[in-house]
């Protein structure tokens, strides 16, 4: 197109812009939840036997639903804004959106859809040797959390143990959701001692397991109501059976990351949790970690646990109209300290890092600073 | 209001947009229906390049490549919420040159 005057007129010159904040480029930042989906083959290539020749196509999962009746983009499915199956992909993303460092989750979004854990742990040790052995090598930046088959303890806690001394692996990814047994419950300890003598975090993630019937699941029509707004509730539960199970009394040093949970309602749970506490601590030591321990009480008020032990990923973020009001949110709910950012790169609701750079009256530079990047490292000992 | 020559017609295809820098702004310009439109190219939710986006119900809106905000092409409000609006500049096609005023 023509870049010179042009009878009279002043020239305008034609663009690309870049849609992401030029200050962004100026400072570190860890992206907590980008989704890698290695193609299929890719994946089989990896399987050992005897799956390796009994499993010809990725296992299917039932009433999977995705946002394409939402969003109205035929065929592209989960995978709204593209699919990144190898390394140099992964680093081409980092690039486009001034990510330096980050953690990848299965793109797979739904392994505990596959019925049989024998499968379901063989398809875990494919992915997860497929990162170590194509993926890691390709560049530091690269980190990943393992995938295990969360639903048999034990076959998660030997995945654990079996990569874990990888130090490219920084957590293990679980997911949670209304069909999920909760996370904090002490059936899981065997995947939270294996964590422990490898100080990886635990990664809990929105997730579904919809082949398995729920009156909740099954009462929603729309994406609005499965993955807008369930997932707030569903990381509630999860959270508040982690505090009072006693799971952060066992396990002093273990961190853990709510994703795509939402992250307001903290400043309401906070002092809820701890007001029902106060109020009513009667059965917590009848829960299997008090009686093991023979204790009555947690040793500390539910709420700093979480100022301790959890962090939250942000995306995706909901931003007030009122700034006022979104500086009191950010203040209620701990952000400097709470908040790791992340951007759930391909999924519908994928977040560029603008938004952490573009409320200066309200997330100063110290606290971009923690939710682009600090608070990421401070919570992932391998970073 | 300053007058800018952007291109010819015929380069931005029916059913595409471009980006221009004129002056300070950038203006995302839109070919539909055989007519042009202009608009501010930064969507209002997350800052996504409008000009990447798709131009959709027969050629009235366009989406945002991000998350979908829609807005209009004729008024630039968004068509869920038309308090949200982009910002609209004139275009017109003079003696075979697309032209903004912004």
């Amino acid at each position: 197109m023509n870049e010179s005057a042009h009878s009279g007129f002043e020239s305008a010159r034609a663009v690309t812009p870049d849609p992401i904040n030029p200050k962004i480029r100026t400072m570190e930042v860890v992206d907590t939840d980008f989704h890698f989906s290695p193609p299929w083959p890719v994946i089989r290539s990896y399987l050992k036997e005897p799956f390796k020749s009994r499993i010809w196509h990725y296992p299917a999962v039932g009433l999977e639903y995705n946002p394409e009746p939402a969003n109205e983009r035929p065929g592209v499915g989960q995978d709204t804004h593209g699919t990144a199956g190898t390394g140099a992909e992964v680093l081409r993303i980092l690039d486009q959106f001034g990510t330096d460092i980050v953690i990848l989750n299965p793109g797979y979004n739904r392994p505990m859809s596959i019925f049989s854990e024998p499968v379901l742990a063989a398809f875990c040790e494919a992915y997860n040797d497929y990162l170590v052995k194509e993926v890691f090598p390709v560049s530091p930046r690269i980190r990943a959390n393992m995938m295990v088959c969360q639903r048999n303890p034990e076959l998660a806690a030997r995945e654990i143990r079996r990569v874990g001394h990888h130090r490219q692996f920084v957590g293990v990814f679980t997911e949670f959701s209304a069909l999920y047994e909760q996370l904090g419950n002490a059936r899981f300890d065997p995947i939270y001692d294996a964590m422990r003598d490898f100080d990886l975090v635990l990664t809990a993630h929105s997730g579904g397991w919809f082949n398995h019937f729920s009156p909740l699941f099954n009462g929603a029509r729309t994406w609005i109501e499965l993955f807008g707004n369930a997932p707030i509730a569903n990381a509630i539960v999860h959270l508040a059976a982690m505090i009072v199970q006693g799971l952060f009394d066992k396990y002093p040093k273990q961190k853990i990351l709510f994703q795509e949970g939402g992250v307001w309602w903290l400043s309401d749970f906070m002092l809820r949790i701890d007001d029902f506490y106060v109020s009513a601590p009667g059965d917590i030591a009848l829960t299997e970690r008090k009686l093991a321990a023979g204790e009555r009480y947690l040793n500390k008020l539910p709420s700093e646990y979480i100022l301790e032990n959890v962090r939250f990923s942000t995306q995706p973020i909901t931003i007030p109209k009122n700034p006022k009001h979104f500086g009191w949110m950010l203040e209620l709910c701990h952000a400097k300290d709470l908040f790791c950012f992340s951007t759930d790169w391909p999924h519908q609701t994928m977040d560029p890092a603008n938004w952490v750079v573009e409320h200066p009256g309200q997330i100063d530079e110290a606290m971009q600073k923690a939710i682009l990047g600090g608070n990421a490292r401070k919570l992932y000992a391998r970073l | 209001m300053t007058d800018y020559f952007l291109c010819k017609p015929g380069d931005i295809p029916e059913g595409e947009g471009r980006a221009f820098q004129a002056g300070e702004r950038v203006v995302a310009v839109f070919h539909a229906n055989g007519r042009f439109h202009a608009m501010a190219n930064k969507c209002l939710h997350r800052g996504a390049s409008m000009c990447d986006g798709a131009i959709a119900d027969g050629g009235s809106t366009i989406r945002c490549p991000w998350h979908n905000w829609t807005f209009d092409l004729e008024t630039g409000r968004n068509v869920i919420d038309p308090r949200e609006a982009l910002r609209k500049f004139q275009v017109r096609v003079e003696d075979g040159q697309v032209i903004l005023s912004a």
